[in-house]
């Protein structure tokens, strides 16, 4: 059965192509195609090809898919009288030869292969041979189907392309949609491809010493059973709701039988893993557990990347984990061994011998290697994530047992309107599951479990979203969260999901890392999912951090955000904009953000055996370097100078100005300087009762000009003044002595406390604003001016606050005018605490709650820098007391 | 009530013909590799200097640093890949200063006070000179921690160390900044304490149960989330400031079990130093009218620009101690001297003491080091 099952699936591949149509609507012309097929050309195939057909032809073929598309009635009756003839036309098979092939679908094939390639890296693409799986990126994918249209008049649909991307489907669907009938592809097509290409001469079933080519070998034809049960073919599709496609169910039910070749064995020794064979090394979870799996391990690391030799692969692997923000150095180097290979081959792409070497030294397999994709079909995707990771079942099934730990998704469980999402849930429908890349997660898991029943140790390890690093921020550039976080963030909107089942990267890792290093957590299922986020938290969190955003449905924000990134289109969301295009990975958003909150109580309770970090909701602070890091890359935008400020209030000065230079011209800061110098020596002293205004006054009284200024504080966020401790400036300054009309502010900043109020030369003179402003004059030439205000130990305190001591000369010169402005008494309270104005967009309260940060904020940070004088005059006051000697036993 | 303990003080012998001996060091390198040197300071103080033997000749040298109550122990970790082993895979000659401040020597227990003037006067100064007579013209490097590094950038204003190839400095350097919460802890709490004891200890069996310093323990162990006095005292309270040395989950278990010989007790008397150069937020000499430390700025930073060699600024992201102490540091010298090589590299998850003695330290430090004296060698 399962042997029939395989060729079925091999066979069902091939068929994908014929009447492959992702646009739900056309499904079923799909299936009626499929019916005329065996009519037409049902004598020229092989018992497994018929029985291909049969499965997809039989009644439970995929059904009216969604609500928008009219089902169509086929003919099925045909389907159980073919099944039961099956053995017999496998007689006379080989007696009738293929129909004829179209005389151009093969030359169309290669045409499309000889455009594909030129999007590769490698220059070409076989025709049987998928444009994903070669290399080629999404951007490519859109590229290529555009030069197909302009050059070939090609015009295939995008979601067709990304489900299955081989030039000879390609062109044989362009061909049935031109109104041919492609006939059948000679079998080679198929196989060739979609198995990993067959070991020569090995075929063995049950010799455990062979083990290692089982998966890799195609089932012999010549030994087909008979079917014992009488039980009829899986009853498939058969649901209104379903919207899997049938070609890509066939295909999973043959990948799971796989598992079934397996051996049966023995338990590992249960000892923390010395060697670990990790694949998806280059990935972002990968990275980060191959780091996690050095640290808290002894282990050393064999990592399979993809590339032409050792040298290639080290390269690419160094290259990505500086790309994440991790160490690559050489006591890295010196635990970990690379090997070039690639999942989706036949012993992973490893010679003979060095499998064998592995497969008798490693104690551990970790499978991280997935193509992360939610607009490639299962077609596509599964020769990676599905019999890669059956691949990698066989390696820890050969020599010595090994448990394999496998990282799922909760993608398993990413069917529309599933209840629960427990660590032992069952998982959903895989009939409903309409994305390639759940469909994908699902098949291998599920086929790993099956593995279990082997004796083979799997774990199952879980991650929903996985959110970019809470230390360096490092991100999954093609995530999907990453890319929906920009868009909250840029157009500060929000769609109404109900929870976000996401963890940083660092958590997901460790965790994932523990189970492998204890030999009392594997072969169990994890949901690495942490503390889910509620929409109410998001919006909570966004709202904190300065960014207001608005709750939107789905499907008006899909429409909205998707009409904006169209009028101005961001490169770096290119991806994200064909997400909110393609059917089918919107069917995946959908089910993502209606699902329920995923559950781990298994995750729990190993993190606190082990004492590890808890889960914790990845909240605003969680996600402060990931964002911050999102907006160096340009993908979310922090709010900037130019856009509506958060906050602003007035701040009006006046005081005097006179003539820099004279006896002592010298260069601004050093003139401060200079005086800093002195009175930090008469520091202490004026404690005593100098009187503060005298120094100033005595400015005053030499023959200065009037100078005022007026200013506009703003700031564009709190992560502004709370980062940076910045803020903005606009506003005018009248110096007559400078030029008769006044300045104009091009450009100004205000640090508050700056250099954590250390100050310029030794002493207790502690700043604690600094201006720094860009002018122009009315004749359009520049200025600059530099002004402090300082905290001293002295009882003027609310002077201190108000004064500002000013330089004001013009730009690429020394300052010409030096004085000192102070914010008059009486508007300091009307301007800078009544008159503070907040963004008219937002409510009521959070208008209350800014002004109140803001004045919160900044008040504490002013205590603080005019306490620090005092402070200091304290301690020097108390180290005057007596050291007393006491007599310790310890002496 | 509390503070007055009964058990009899065990009576010493009077030193009469040795004098003060050094606590043998851990490692697991070969004996014969290891070579302690008989050290003096220049004003007669017996320190600590051990050479490793990199088993080839013309290899550059590094002297390594370690912080306050600390010792070369620290760099020498038996349990882990330790910077010794990075620095002789990678072709240096590891030279290991106990300074006065060094757990294995008796100066922070016993009485013999210092400051960090003396440190940075004599004991740096004077291991720098020696190691000089005995590599000639071989590049020499310094790796500090913590007060080391402090000290090292005292002396480095000073003048008293010219010509380095490259200095790392770990957790601090010319501007110490902590909490505010520590900040009040250390001067409110080292003023009421300082006439009943006049050090804190780390290890709870040698002190034990009731005494004087229960208090103290009981104290530390508010909110603690690990049972082991001595992390308690440390990780959540870093000798009873409220400050943290280390994540917790960044040491393995046996450096976690050993932290009472790795780290020593903090004596009080250092806290008036200390506490002038965190409100100054900047390194100060403490001698204001002793002629004998003229040689040594009055304010570190503003002498900044005899700093003649390139310094790389280390810092984990979570220290909880001198928080970011070092990207200030890198800032104000960005700014204040500009023509200076600093450079400054954070470790992310990585707090104060775990970035030498955390288990994958190797990994997440040792590299950025050996990759800055790489350049320079």
């Amino acid at each position: 059965m399962r042997d029939m099952n395989e060729d079925a699936a091999a066979n069902a591949g091939q068929r994908t192509d014929a009447g492959q149509r992702t646009d739900a609507g056309q499904r079923a012309d799909a299936g009626r195609a499929t019916a005329e097929e065996i009519e037409r050309g049902g004598g020229g195939l092989g018992v497994s090809e018929l029985l291909a057909l049969v499965m997809t032809a039989d009644p439970a073929g995929p059904g009216p898919a969604s609500g928008d598309s009219a089902p169509t009635p086929r003919s099925d009756a045909t389907a159980p009288a073919v099944d039961a003839t099956a053995p017999a036309v496998d007689a006379t098979g080989p007696a009738v030869d293929a129909a004829d092939p179209a005389f151009d679908q093969d030359g169309l094939a290669d045409a499309i292969a000889v455009a594909a390639g030129r999007h590769l890296p490698q220059g070409h693409l076989d025709a049987d041979a998928d444009f994903f799986d070669a290399g080629g990126s999404s951007v490519h994918a859109v590229e290529l189907a555009a030069e197909l249209e302009r050059d070939l008049g090609v015009e295939l649909d995008l979601d067709d392309v990304f489900a299955d991307a081989r030039p000879s489907s390609l062109a044989r669907r362009w061909l049935e949609r031109g109104g041919r009938a492609a006939p059948l592809p000679a079998p080679r097509t198929a196989d060739a491809e979609k198995l990993p290409a067959p070991a020569p001469a090995v075929l063995p079933t049950s010799a455990p010493a062979a083990a290692q080519a089982i998966l890799s070998v195609r089932s012999p034809r010549s030994a087909q059973p008979a079917p014992v049960t009488t039980l009829p073919l899986p009853d498939l599709g058969d649901d209104p709701h379903s919207t899997a496609r049938r070609e890509d169910l066939d295909q999973i039910l043959a990948d799971l039988a796989l598992a079934d070749r397996l051996p049966f064995l023995r338990s590992p020794e249960p000892l923390p893993p010395r060697r670990i064979l990790l694949t998806g090394a280059t990935g972002f979870l990968g990275s980060h557990m191959l780091l996690d799996l050095l640290r808290h391990s002894d282990a050393h690391v064999y990592c399979l990347v993809r590339g032409a030799d050792e040298e290639a692969a080290t390269a690419r692997l160094a290259e990505q984990l500086r790309t994440y923000r991790l160490p690559w150095n050489a006591e890295v180097r010196r635990r970990v061994t690379v090997l070039p290979g690639d999942i989706r081959r036949p012993r992973l792409g490893l010679s003979e011998e060095l499998w064998h070497t592995l497969a008798h030294e490693l104690d551990s397999v970790v499978g991280v290697a997935a193509a992360v994709d939610f607009l490639r079909g299962y077609q596509s995707l599964r020769a990676g994530n599905v019999l890669g990771a059956l691949t990698l079942a066989e390696l820890a099934a050969t020599g010595r047992p090994k448990p394999l730990h496998h990282i799922s998704s909760i993608a398993v469980f990413n069917e529309v309107g599933i209840s629960s999402m427990g660590e032992d849930d069952p998982f959903a429908h895989v009939d409903r599951l309409v994305a390639g890349y759940d469909q994908s997660k699902w098949a291998a898991e599920t086929a790993l479990r099956r593995a279990r029943d082997h004796g083979l140790i799997v774990s199952a390890l879980r991650p929903g979203g996985i959110g970019g690093h809470t230390k360096t921020g490092a991100y999954n550039p093609q995530d999907l969260s990453s890319g929906l976080i920009s868009a909250f963030g840029r157009f500060r909107t929000v769609p109404a999901f109900r929870y976000l089942n996401a963890a940083p990267v660092d958590w997901v890792s460790r965790v994932a890392v523990a189970v492998v290093c204890e030999p009392d957590a594997w072969g169990f299922d994890y949901n690495l999912t942490g503390v889910p986020n509620t929409l109410d938290d998001v919006v909570r969190d966004m709202a904190f951090g300065g960014m207001h955003v608005r709750v939107e449905d789905w499907d008006e924000w899909r429409t909205d955000t998707l009409a904006r990134l169209q009028a101005q289109p961001v490169p770096e969301l290119a991806f994200l904009t064909r997400v909110l295009q393609s059917p089918t990975a919107l069917k995946l958003c959908e089910a993502t953000l209606r699902g329920p909150a995923a559950s781990a109580e298994r995750t729990d309770a190993l993190v606190e055996a082990l004492g590890l970090t808890p889960a914790a909701r990845y909240d605003a602070q969680a996600q402060l370097k990931t964002f911050e890091k999102l907006a160096g890359d340009g993908l979310a935008r922090l709010p900037r100078k130019e856009d509506q400020p958060y906050l602003w209030f007035a701040e009006t000065t006046e005081g005097r100005v006179h003539r820099a230079g004279g006896t002592e011209s010298t260069a601004g800061t050093e003139s401060t300087a200079g005086t800093a110098g002195t009175e930090s020596t008469a520091g202490t002293a004026s404690m005593a009762g100098a009187e503060s205004t005298a120094d100033t006054a005595d400015h005053d009284d030499s023959p200065g000009s009037p100078c005022s200024m007026a200013l506009t504080l703003s700031i564009a966020s709190m992560y502004q003044l709370v980062k940076e401790r910045r803020i903005d400036v606009s506003g005018e300054i009248t110096c007559p002595a400078a030029h008769a009309e006044p300045l104009t502010v091009v450009h100004g900043d205000i640090w508050v406390r700056p250099e954590e109020g250390i100050p310029q030369q030794h002493g207790l003179k502690h700043p604690l604003l600094r201006y720094r402003l860009r002018l122009h004059d009315a004749d359009g030439r520049p200025w600059w001016l530099e002004g402090h205000k300082y905290a001293r130990a002295r009882r003027d305190l609310w002077r201190q606050t108000r004064a500002l001591t000013i330089e004001l000369g013009r730009e690429g010169e020394p300052a010409a005018f030096t004085g000192e402005v102070v914010v008059p008494a009486d508007s300091y309270v009307r301007d800078q605490i009544d008159g503070i104005k907040v963004a008219p967009h937002l409510a009521g309260r959070e208008k209350r709650a800014a002004k109140l940060t803001w004045l919160a904020w900044f008040g504490l940070e002013m205590g603080r820098g005019l306490a620090g004088p005092f402070a200091r005059a304290a301690a020097d006051l108390l180290d005057l007391r007596r050291t007393p000697n006491p007599t310790e036993r310890h002496r | 009530m509390i503070f007055k303990t009964t058990p009899a003080p065990r009576r010493r012998l009077r030193r009469v013909r040795t004098t003060t001996a050094l606590r043998p060091l851990r490692h697991r390198l070969d004996p014969a590799r290891v070579e302690e040197i008989p050290f003096r300071a220049a004003d007669g103080v017996r320190l600590g200097l051990t050479r490793v033997d990199p088993g080839g000749s013309g290899r550059p040298a590094v002297l390594l640093l370690h912080g306050h109550t600390a010792s070369a122990d620290m760099f020498l970790l038996p349990e882990t890949r330790n910077l010794v082993d990075s620095l002789l895979d990678d072709g240096y000659e590891p030279w290991l200063l106990d300074w006065r401040g060094s757990c294995r020597l008796p100066y922070n227990e016993t009485g013999q006070r210092y400051t960090y003037d003396d440190v940075a006067l004599y004991d740096i100064p004077a291991a720098v000179s020696h190691i000089r007579e005995r590599i000639g013209d071989r590049p020499l490097f310094v790796v500090a921690h913590c007060i080391g590094s402090l000290t090292l950038s005292l002396s480095m204003t000073a003048g008293l160390v010219p010509g380095l190839a490259g200095v790392v400095s770990q957790g601090v350097f010319l501007t110490p900044k902590l909490a505010g919460r520590t900040s009040l802890r250390m001067s409110v709490a080292g003023e009421l304490l300082k006439s009943r004891i006049d050090h804190i200890p780390v290890d709870f069996r040698k002190v034990g149960l009731r005494s004087k310093y229960t208090p103290l323990f009981a104290l530390a162990s508010r909110r603690a989330t690990c049972p082991d006095p001595t992390c308690q005292m440390l990780h959540n309270s870093a000798w009873g400031s409220g400050a943290s040395l280390f994540v917790h989950e960044n040491l393995s278990d046996a450096t976690h079990d050993r932290l009472a010989e790795l780290l020593g007790p903090a004596p009080l008397w250092i806290l008036p130093h200390l506490r002038r150069i965190e409100l100054a937020r900047s390194v100060v000499r403490w001698h204001e009218t002793d002629g004998r430390y003229r040689s040594l700025p009055r304010n570190a930073l503003d002498a900044a620009a005899r700093i003649d060699t390139p310094v790389l600024l280390l810092a984990g992201s979570e220290n909880g101690l001198w928080l970011d102490s070092q990207k200030l540091c890198h800032e104000i010298l960005a700014h204040r001297q500009p023509q200076l090589d600093v450079r400054y590299t954070e470790i992310p998850g990585y707090g104060h003491l775990d970035t030498f003695l955390g288990r994958g330290a190797a990994l997440d430090v040792f590299g950025h080091i050996l990759d800055f004296l790489a350049e320079r060698r």
